[in-house]
């Protein structure tokens, strides 16, 4: 795993050139502490920082061919397989990395080797005769790969921190897409919250060629096929088993320890099952636990550790700790995000570095590919009841949707529930499914915003930007496919990868792997008929059922629950904003970054001034959220830290000026 | 409270004034008629809410079978819910 960054564009300047590129390298050091190096020409630069996983002393980069030069943050799993059939066509190599792998592979293939790739990655290969720059990313964008369009030069890394050095550059927030992430949770296609910057999409590749874009083309769509080639359940379970274990045994490959997350959860249990199961040695795994028992999963943890004899390693989180590492959690993740979930993983991935392994299997994924959200629930009830709206007992089924909140399975505001649901059944049908709810319950976001801005919202406009983005035979998705398929490009890619997985880890230098994004398990799942997912409202079906009898049964028959932090009893002590959140709130920063509308976030802070007493709802969690971090996202725009690499850990340096 | 003579405009005067405060919005967000619900006022916790200050401000239970759009669907509707209990 790594960090990359790229200038492209003609300069004629050496020295500045490669001062630029070195200042993006330092600033995400974090990725990749184990080496660094660059390549400079007056076309471009490439740059990359690495965390040294497979072939510790050869792979360093830029790796250059004859013709080409290659800088690639990520991993290929199946290189051993690629290598094997290239060395059949006599392809030779001279190290073990993947990355040669990776190199040869386009060498060989040309475009086309991007899908004959299973991994995650991004990566920039630069054609020194033809001048083409070729850049792509995976499936499902689990590493990142952000573009900078700045003074007729891209610029390209893994982190936007990066751009923060480029001169005379100053990273702005657009502020009507900042509300649409308020409303998605992510920007929609390639779009990011900040001006002139845009993101590669995950399953893309684009071929640069004379200074600009010349093409660009999607070479992995979810839901291509939609029919599903097992007969019968068992055989379906028999595929699934299969696909899963060979998952999880590629993605140990490592010349380094690899560990993993248990969150007490079933996804990561039947990872731990399979990782046992081929694992040589005693492996360490790493819990977050929480001292308010509302969020804690402990109990589940211990249950799972002991079943398969693992070192457990367990890190406790306070209100004290999420109102702490806030600041420095925003730092990584460079957004605005809606829960402080993100914040103990970033204490976990510390707390995994300190325990000397490098790379974690986490259960990412299988929510979103085997339908275990509650959205999908909810959307299967929408779905139902719209059919007979009148239907007494239909809408029943609303007090088993969300086993974790009171007030869902509280007979006594059934009928406010169900009033509550009523008002989606006319356009449940739209193509945003769950969407739906979450845009309406986050649109209340506008009011914050300051009114010069002009953010506005409207549902149909929104929905005909995305249309064009969907996949060609969208509309033969059933209604929890696309569910799945928006899930995936919202809340998946640029959310919970990016801001829960991808910088939370390796903001300590820890690279996380997700056997459940494998794309021939997501892929076989995606076109597998709809009650092995979700049967009835028992959610993830396939998965309970085929590892029943591997993982304890108190896992399995646990009530599925989110895993959330605390959120707004984080920010208060006895009616007051902490430190943090009080510096970040305080009037002159929100008036001086000029996005929020401080009246309105102080009245906001005022609800809460006498304590909080009860249940705080979603939406008010949202809220503080929200605004507090795209408060602290926008100090770290306006005050970039400065890194600088130490010339000991210089690995290749070549400068191609002369 | 069953003694005081209430009118509609003090009901809805205090119901305004709550939603304002519990829910952040201004008078002027909120559509007397349509559903507070639909027009993004209010989620699922905000009915149960709205339910709560009935009770407690109007010293009434609201039942399971009061709670439908007939009596919630609007504010105006709310207002017009608590004047008929009140006053009946």
């Amino acid at each position: 795993m790594c960090g990359i960054a790229a200038i492209y564009g003609y300069s004629d300047s050496s020295e500045s050139r490669k001062k630029t590129l070195v200042n993006m390298i330092a600033s995400l050091e974090h990725r990749g502490p184990d080496g660094w190096g660059y390549y400079i020409s007056p076309d471009i630069a490439l740059g990359q920082a690495r965390l040294s996983i497979v072939d510790v002393k050869g792979g360093h980069q830029p790796m250059i061919s004859d013709d080409h030069i290659i800088i690639f943050n990520g991993e290929i799993f199946n290189y051993i397989e690629l290598r094997a059939e290239l060395e059949q066509k006599n392809v030779k190599f001279s190290t073990t990395s993947d990355t040669e792998v990776l190199l040869k592979a386009f060498e060989v293939y040309g475009l086309s080797c991007f899908e004959k790739l299973n991994g995650q990655f991004s990566v920039l290969i630069w054609n020194k005769k033809t001048k083409d720059l070729v850049v792509a990313r995976d499936r499902f964008g689990i590493r990142p790969l952000y573009i900078l369009d700045f003074h007729s030069k891209f610029y390209f890394a893994s982190e936007l921190k990066a751009f923060d050095q480029v001169e005379n550059y100053q990273r702005e927030y657009y502020a009507q897409n900042l509300f649409a992430h308020g409303l998605l949770w992510n920007t929609f296609g390639d779009d990011t919250i900040y001006q002139n910057i845009r993101s590669l999409p995950g399953g893309h590749f684009a071929i640069y060629k004379n200074g600009v874009l010349h093409k660009e083309k999607c070479y992995y769509e979810l839901g291509t096929t939609l029919t599903s080639k097992y007969s019968s359940y068992n055989e379906a379970e028999e595929a699934f088993k299969e696909i899963m274990d060979d998952a999880v045994q590629i993605q140990l490959r490592s010349d380094v320890p690899v560990g993993a997350y248990l969150s007490g959860g079933i996804d990561s249990s039947v990872i731990l099952h399979l990782i046992n199961k081929h694992a040589i040695n005693k492996f360490k795994t790493f819990s977050i636990t929480f001292a308010d028992k509302e969020y804690d999963e402990s109990e589940y943890q211990l249950d799972m550790a002991k079943s398969i004899n693992s070192e457990h390693h367990s890190i406790e989180i306070t209100y004290k700790s999420i109102d702490q590492y806030l600041p420095e959690a925003v730092y990584h993740f460079e957004r605005p995000v809606f829960r402080t979930a993100p914040v103990p993983l970033y204490l976990l991935s510390k707390l995994v570095r300190e325990n000397d392994v490098k790379v974690v299997l986490t259960g990412e994924g299988a929510d979103e590919i085997l339908w275990g959200y509650d959205s999908y629930k909810e959307i299967k009830l929408l779905n139902f009841w719209s059919k007979y709206p009148d239907s007494k007992i239909r809408p029943q089924l609303i007090k088993k949707l969300y086993p974790h909140l009171n007030h869902y399975n509280d007979e006594k505001q059934f009928g406010m529930m169900k009033m509550f649901y009523e008002g989606f059944l006319d356009n449940i049908n739209n193509d945003f499914a769950s969407l739906n709810i979450r845009i309406h319950n986050n649109q209340i976001l506008q009011n914050y915003f300051n009114k010069e801005h002009l953010v506005s919202f409207d549902k149909d406009s929104l929905l005909n930007e995305m249309r064009p983005l969907f996949p060609k035979n969208f509309d033969k998705f059933n209604i929890l496919q696309k569910n799945q398929y928006l899930e995936m490009k919202t809340l998946l890619s640029g959310y919970l990868l990016s801001s829960q997985g991808d910088r939370m880890s390796l903001a300590n230098s820890v690279e996380g792997r997700y056997p459940f994004l494998d794309h021939r398990v997501v892929d076989m799942l995606f076109s597998m008929k709809e009650n092995y997912k979700l049967n009835g409202f028992n959610q993830k079906y396939i998965l309970k059922k085929s590892y029943e009898h591997n993982i304890p049964s108190s896992i399995i028959n646990r009530p599925k629950r989110p895993y959330m932090a605390p959120d707004l009893k984080s920010f208060f002590i006895n009616g007051k904003l902490t430190d943090n959140a009080s510096f970040f709130l305080s009037e002159g920063l929100l008036n001086d970054y000029g996005i929020f509308n401080s009246k309105w976030v102080h009245r906001f802070i005022s609800k809460y001034k006498d304590g909080i007493n009860g249940n705080i709802g979603y939406r008010d969690n949202m809220i503080i959220t929200f605004i507090l971090t795209a408060q602290i996202a926008n100090y770290w725009m306006k005050n970039p830290r400065s890194n600088k690499l130490s010339e000991e850990n210089l690995t290749i340096a070549i400068n191609d000026y002369n | 409270m069953s003694t005081t003579v209430i009118t509609k405009t003090e009901i809805q005067n205090e119901l305004m004034e709550f939603l304002c405060r519990q829910f952040l919005v201004e008078t002027e967000d909120i559509d007397i008629t349509k559903s507070l619900v639909d027009t993004g006022i209010i989620d699922s916790m905000g009915l149960i809410e709205i339910a709560s200050y009935i009770s407690k401000k109007y010293e009434f239970k609201v039942e399971e079978q009061h709670m439908n759009r007939d009596n919630f669907g609007s504010v105006i509707k709310i207002v017009d819910f608590i004047y008929r209990v009140k006053t009946s």
